[in-house]
């Protein structure tokens, strides 16, 4: 098991490494001379100009730059900010490192039970009013975009029934609107897909088996039935991660939380590149890490892959 | 089942009638030929140009002039809203352009010659794919600047791995036919191979298969142009339109309630229509 975890763990060096290398070329094809944003209006003080291209290794050939920009990630700074000049780019986002991830784990389990108890229901309600309501709404869910539904909540929970706080951070009440958002597509999403595993699995000879052998429909739908639709759901719920985390960046655009994903688009108006591309570095490490956490996950629920492991 | 004169006379109207059975299907084509029409005949059908500002007559209630009021500059919204279904149906029609010429190239490319080729095709669609797709909008956002063209490539990113992957497989299915083998015999290049035999036999699903993304490219779209990288003023994108009202919202809520309403009811067409058109076409779906 353990060396599994390891060879999988090596396995996401081509993505990180991708990351690395599109940034770094990214930073190098941007237009414009980056001490000249930085100078802004001391732009003729030639002095200046030369000290801060020295200490932001603009001086030097490219390959020595990179190798720099590699160094610096791994060291955990990620290089100079342009917006903030002489501070590490690591000081800008620690604050922010984590409130990204924990919105959208929060959504996430937020969504799962939702979407389970939904999908479960539609299926057993196959063609009934029951289930084409579900569906109706899933289509709702997903078509509508979470800055509409965002609106839409704030407007009636924080204008019209002044419950909960329009905007801000800090608080467990400031956190209820933002993980409702981004929850309820991603609900809907993981309610579709119950559905259809649902369907599939209740036809199964087994599913059969277990009502021949007199045992409550109860334990047949929800032990039997939903157990396997388990593993094609947490294969689904990692990739859906992806999706949360990109929607946590129109989020904490709307609630002003200060996050990752609102640092990002801040500092592309402020011409902050290297704090954006720090951003994206760290988007696609949580999002290998969550999957490989996912993969990891099945290995422990499903015996099949357990022995494929051990073989 | 009456019959028809030819075969493919038969087959085209037998998957009429299986897409008019569908109702969701059908009500989403309705919304979808609504939309296409708003967008192409919008100098016709809007009451203001888009971009008259009125500086005294901002943030009007609907009457008979502004029938949905005004923005923040007293420009029409009923107007804006109207050509706002242009930049979204331009920019969903591009993704989908540039998606199906690199995803089918590339992926033709990979399941046809297969060995080394494939395997680098394949990875770099792996390492595409497990990049979360915000990040693309944050890299070609920092080096093109926000506008349509950041929108239209960060999207186009986003989806072409998924195209490819779909044409890799289904290539890999058709060359073993025996037409291949003919063609091969007969002398033809594997350029002519590709092109004259084997795409005309996939191209059908992969349209499909793109289409049936529009409307999460439209709400991708609105979704960048409401975070302000996407069209910039004073074209009208409902995403923009819909960042813009917000901050009115308790005062003057017509922007960004009608921008929202437009914007949903569009992807709904959309999303209907192409689950619609999928389970038609799913072979697996029917049993005849």
């Amino acid at each position: 098991m353990f060396r599994y975890f390891l060879r999988r763990l090596a396995g996401l060096t081509p993505v990180l490494g991708a990351a690395i290398v599109v940034t770094f070329l990214a930073i190098r094809a941007l237009p414009g001379d980056p001490v000249g944003v930085m100078l802004s209006d001391h732009s003729a003080d030639v002095a200046m100009a030369t000290r801060l291209r020295a200490e932001y290794g603009l001086d030097r050939p490219l390959p020595e730059q990179f190798l720099r920009y590699v160094w610096d990630i791994f060291t955990g700074n990620f290089g100079l900010s342009f917006r903030y000049v002489h501070r590490p780019v690591w000081e800008v986002l620690r604050d922010s490192l984590l409130i990204s991830p924990l919105l959208a784990l929060g959504a996430l389990a937020l969504a799962l039970p939702i979407g389970v108890l939904l999908g479960v229901q539609a299926a057993l309600h196959r063609n009934t009013m029951r289930d084409t309501a579900i569906i109706v709404s899933l289509v709702a869910g997903l078509s509508i975009p979470n800055f509409g539904i965002a609106t839409f909540l704030v407007y009636l929970f924080s204008v019209k029934m002044n419950l909960l706080p329009v905007a801000g951070w800090g608080q467990f009440k400031q956190a209820i609107l933002p993980i409702v958002v981004l929850a309820l597509p991603s609900a809907a999403y993981i309610a579709r897909l119950t559905r259809t595993f649902m369907l599939e699995v209740l036809q199964q000879d087994f599913i059969r088996t277990a009502r021949a052998k007199g045992l409550a429909e109860r334990l047949v739908v929800y032990r039997h039935a939903l157990g396997n639709t388990l593993v094609p759901l947490s294969t689904s719920a990692g990739i859906m991660f992806g999706g949360l985390l990109s929607n946590t960046v129109v989020v904490e655009t709307i609630f002003n939380i200060p996050g990752l994903g609102r640092l990002a688009i801040d500092s592309i108006f402020a011409r902050d590149y290297p704090v954006a591309m720090a951003v994206v570095i760290l988007f696609v490490l949580f999002y290998a890490l969550i999957n490989l956490a996912v993969d990891l996950f099945y290995a422990l629920i499903d015996p099949r892959v357990r022995q494929e492991i051990a073989a | 089942m009456s019959g028809g004169k030819d075969s493919a006379d038969a087959s085209s109207g037998r998957f009429i009638r299986r897409f008019l059975r569908q109702r969701n299907a059908v009500i989403g084509g309705a919304i979808v030929l609504v939309v296409l029409a708003v967008a192409i005949l919008a100098p016709w059908l809007a009451p203001h140009p888009f971009d008259a500002t009125d500086l005294v007559n901002v943030w009007a209630p609907p009457d008979a002039v502004n029938w949905i009021g005004t923005d923040k500059l007293g420009r029409d919204i009923a107007s804006r809203l109207i050509y706002g279904a242009r930049a979204s149906l331009m920019v969903a029609l591009s993704v989908v352009a540039i998606t199906l010429v690199l995803g089918v190239a590339l992926g033709m490319i990979a399941g046809y010659f297969g060995g080394r080729t494939d395997g680098i095709l394949m990875r770099i669609v792996d390492v595409t794919l497990a990049f979360p797709e915000v990040v693309f909008a944050i890299l070609v956002a920092s080096v093109l600047g926000p506008g349509m063209a950041t929108v239209i490539v960060s999207l186009a990113l986003v989806w072409w791995p998924g195209i490819a992957r779909l044409t890799r497989s289904l290539v890999l299915v058709q060359k073993q036919e025996l037409f291949v083998d003919a063609a091969i015999v007969a002398g033809a290049s594997p350029g002519e191979i590709l092109r004259r035999h084997l795409l005309p036999n996939i191209i059908a699903p992969l349209i499909v298969r793109a289409s049936v993304g529009i409307g999460f490219i439209i709400m991708a779209e609105a979704t960048l142009s409401f975070l302000g990288l996407g069209l910039q003023e004073p074209t009208p994108s409902w995403g923009s339109m819909i960042r813009d009202g917000l901050p009115a919202l308790r005062t003057d809520p017509y922007l960004a309630v009608s921008g929202s309403i437009v914007l949903g009811l569009t992807i709904i067409g959309f999303n209907l229509l192409g689950d619609g058109l999928r389970d038609v076409l799913d072979p697996r779906l029917h049993g005849r």
